[in-house]
């Protein structure tokens, strides 16, 4: 079901874990209907420097929440918002048509970060 | 790597001494039962064996056994045949909550088509309270059907009980014993059931077979319209090789089910003692009322899809009743009626043993379950100061 | 057609929704087991049986003796007289 690249990221996810002085966090999800995305972003000059998760969910919603910490890292604010779900999703080389929302969950946790971040650093 | 195989209510592999009889009917006796010549006669001697093969499986009369191609089939036969047989004398219907889709579905259907259901709840253990069963009953009601066992969770319902209800208000009752027929001995006598459901891949037979029991006597309208095949009441060509089959596996699992059960109960109860030691970790269903080779749990924290392909990774198959795992994304709707928290639900792992499972596979799956929640907890939000926060109902704790 | 009321049978045969042609086979069947002189009572709800159960009594001798409507099927009247096979017809 999953492609090669979803599994790896599922298996050896990258960037688990806290952040207990995170910039910026969001959380996207409902665990009564599936998965919850929370995902941490470090953020300086306007870029993010570092990005952490931790998931409730099945393989895609943690191979997703894997890619899409990867993908943040050295992007300005605006480059990472502009980041589409069909990005992640085409980086991991396809999910199945049914788990296609997790990709949703992944952009949206992330904009929720930023705006996290945008609302205590209001510039 | 060792690979094992805990999904046995998915399916079972083929019994190499069942294959060895269906062989000739793939080959030079390839005649259709209903042919004259000698290839036909020859044809509907094996399927008429077979049927006796089955009876004797249930304690019933070889004219009693209609051949299907799925225990769904049966299902579907049970419920819309008899529903529109008898709508006559009354258009309401009983199933519980417990019961497989195609139970479910075959009544939303018929609810479609004018017919009133009433879906009984269940307890934290699953059971259908034979009490709750008498109060449903209307004089409109004309059938009521309660799986023999649920699949999801092992719960063994009482069906003698029920049976009885549905008996004394003369309404035919009917039971999915798929996941029961040739695991557990039944004898529809002393159960009293009308009909019964069985699958033949359930007791190390090919799929493409499957059965009803029909009590003698029983007015059904056919689900399929065509020949005259088992007795014009169920068209079609028969597959006589998957016939053969289910004859066969029902003959080896009515001598060896004695057997095949304690080897099964025994590897099952130190599956379920051994996790138990996991933190967090819930069995569901009952510990003394289940089948015997099923081990269900929720577990805390943590999404059954993601379970399942760590472990698979591992090389051990199993199940799960999460909604990420079903390819409809809906969280299995056996353990919502039974009051565990949808996001409890999620947590859903359930492994179910055959006569192939060894000791060995048994310390492997201890050996590597406890690893595998304890890496996807580390991914998990939950579980440090975060709670599960679920809807009403305690989570269910069987010890 | 002929209807009849209050006829008693020796025999009853059930096999109201069984396909047809199960309406012959079965009657056939059940006609074998009967003594001259005896009465089968055969319900179905295949409409087709008006025509083919007559059919088949004049075929092979046997007298049949009429109908029984009821809400859901029919009752077949025969009485056994003549022999169960039917001579043979070219189609």
């Amino acid at each position: 079901m999953y492609s090669a690249k979803v599994m790896d990221h599922f298996t050896n996810p990258r960037n688990v874990g806290d952040m207990p002085d995170a910039d910026g966090v969001g959380t996207e999800g409902n665990p009564t209907c599936g998965d919850v995305m929370q995902i941490f972003i470090k953020v300086k000059d306007g870029k993010i420097v570092d990005a952490k998760f931790k998931t409730f969910g099945c393989g895609a919603a943690i191979a997703v929440s894997s890619m899409i910490t990867e993908l943040v890292k050295g992007k300005t604010l605006e480059e990472a918002l502009a980041m589409s779900k069909e990005t992640v999703a085409n980086e991991l080389g396809g999910l199945p048509a049914q788990k296609m929302h997790c990709s949703n969950l992944g952009a949206d946790a992330l904009r929720k970060a930023i705006e996290d971040y945008r609302s205590k650093n209001k510039t | 790597m060792r690979k094992c195989y805990f999904d046995h209510v998915a399916t079972n592999p083929l019994d190499s001494r069942v294959l060895d009889e269906m062989m000739p009917y793939f080959k030079e006796e390839f005649g259709n039962p209903l042919s004259m010549y000698e290839l036909g006669s020859k044809a509907k001697e094996a399927i008429d064996n077979a049927r006796g093969q089955v009876a004797s499986l249930i304690g019933s009369k070889a004219s009693e056994i209609v051949f299907t191609a799925s225990g769904a089939e049966a299902n579907n036969f049970a419920l819309r045949g008899i529903a529109l047989a008898r709508q006559n004398e009354g258009k309401h219907l009983i199933v519980s909550r417990m019961e497989h889709h195609s139970i479910l579905n075959a009544a939303r259907f018929l609810e479609k088509s004018g017919f009133a259901v009433t879906y009984l709840p269940v307890d934290k253990h699953g059971f259908v309270d034979p009490d709750t069963v008498k109060k449903s009953i209307t004089k409109d009601t004309t059938l009521i059907s309660v799986t023999h066992a649920s699949s999801e969770v092992g719960t063994i319902e009482p069906i003698k009980e029920i049976a009885a209800i549905a008996r004394e208000k003369k309404i035919i009752f009917h039971t999915d014993a798929v996941a029961t027929a040739g695991n557990i001995p039944i004898n529809i006598k002393e159960l009293g059931v009308d009909l019964l459901s069985m699958a033949g891949h359930q007791f190390y037979g090919p799929k493409g077979a499957g059965a009803l029991y029909i009590r003698e006597g029983l007015r059904i309208v056919p689900l399929i319209y065509g020949g005259i095949q088992e007795n014009g009441r169920r068209a079609g060509t028969e597959n006589v090789p998957a016939i053969v089959g289910m004859g066969r596996a029902a003959e080896l699992a009515r001598e060896e089910m004695g057997s095949r059960a304690e080897h099964v109960r025994r590897l099952r109860d130190k599956l379920i003692n051994g996790i138990s030691n996991v933190e967090k970790i819930h069995l569901t269903g009952h510990l003394q009322y289940r089948l015997p080779g099923h081990a269900s749990f929720c577990v805390e924290f943590i999404e059954g899809e993601a379970m399942l392909l760590l472990l698979a990774a591992k090389g051990v198959y199993a199940a799960s009743g999460s909604a990420c795992s079903s390819k409809a994304l809906k969280s299995s709707p056996v353990l919502l009626a039974m009051g565990i928290p949808s996001s409890l639900a999620q947590g859903s792992i359930v492994f179910s043993l055959g006569k192939d499972n060894s000791e060995e596979d048994t310390e492997y799956l201890l050996a590597e379950f406890p690893q595998v929640i304890k890496r996807l907890r580390e991914i998990s939000p939950y579980g440090k100061g975060w709670g599960i926060k679920g809807e009403g109902g305690e989570c269910i704790v069987q010890k | 057609m002929k209807f009849v009321e209050d006829l008693k049978a020796d025999v009853t045969s059930d096999i109201v929704y069984m396909m047809c042609p199960m309406h012959l086979l079965k009657l056939e069947e059940n006609m074998r087991e009967l003594d001259d002189g005896q009465i089968l009572e055969i319900m179905t709800d295949y409409d087709g049986a008006l025509e083919d159960i007559p059919g088949w009594c004049a075929k092979t001798g046997n007298e049949f003796l009429g109908i029984k409507e009821t809400e859901d099927f029919y009752k077949f009247y025969i009485r056994k007289s003549g022999s169960t096979r039917p001579e043979k017809v070219r189609k």
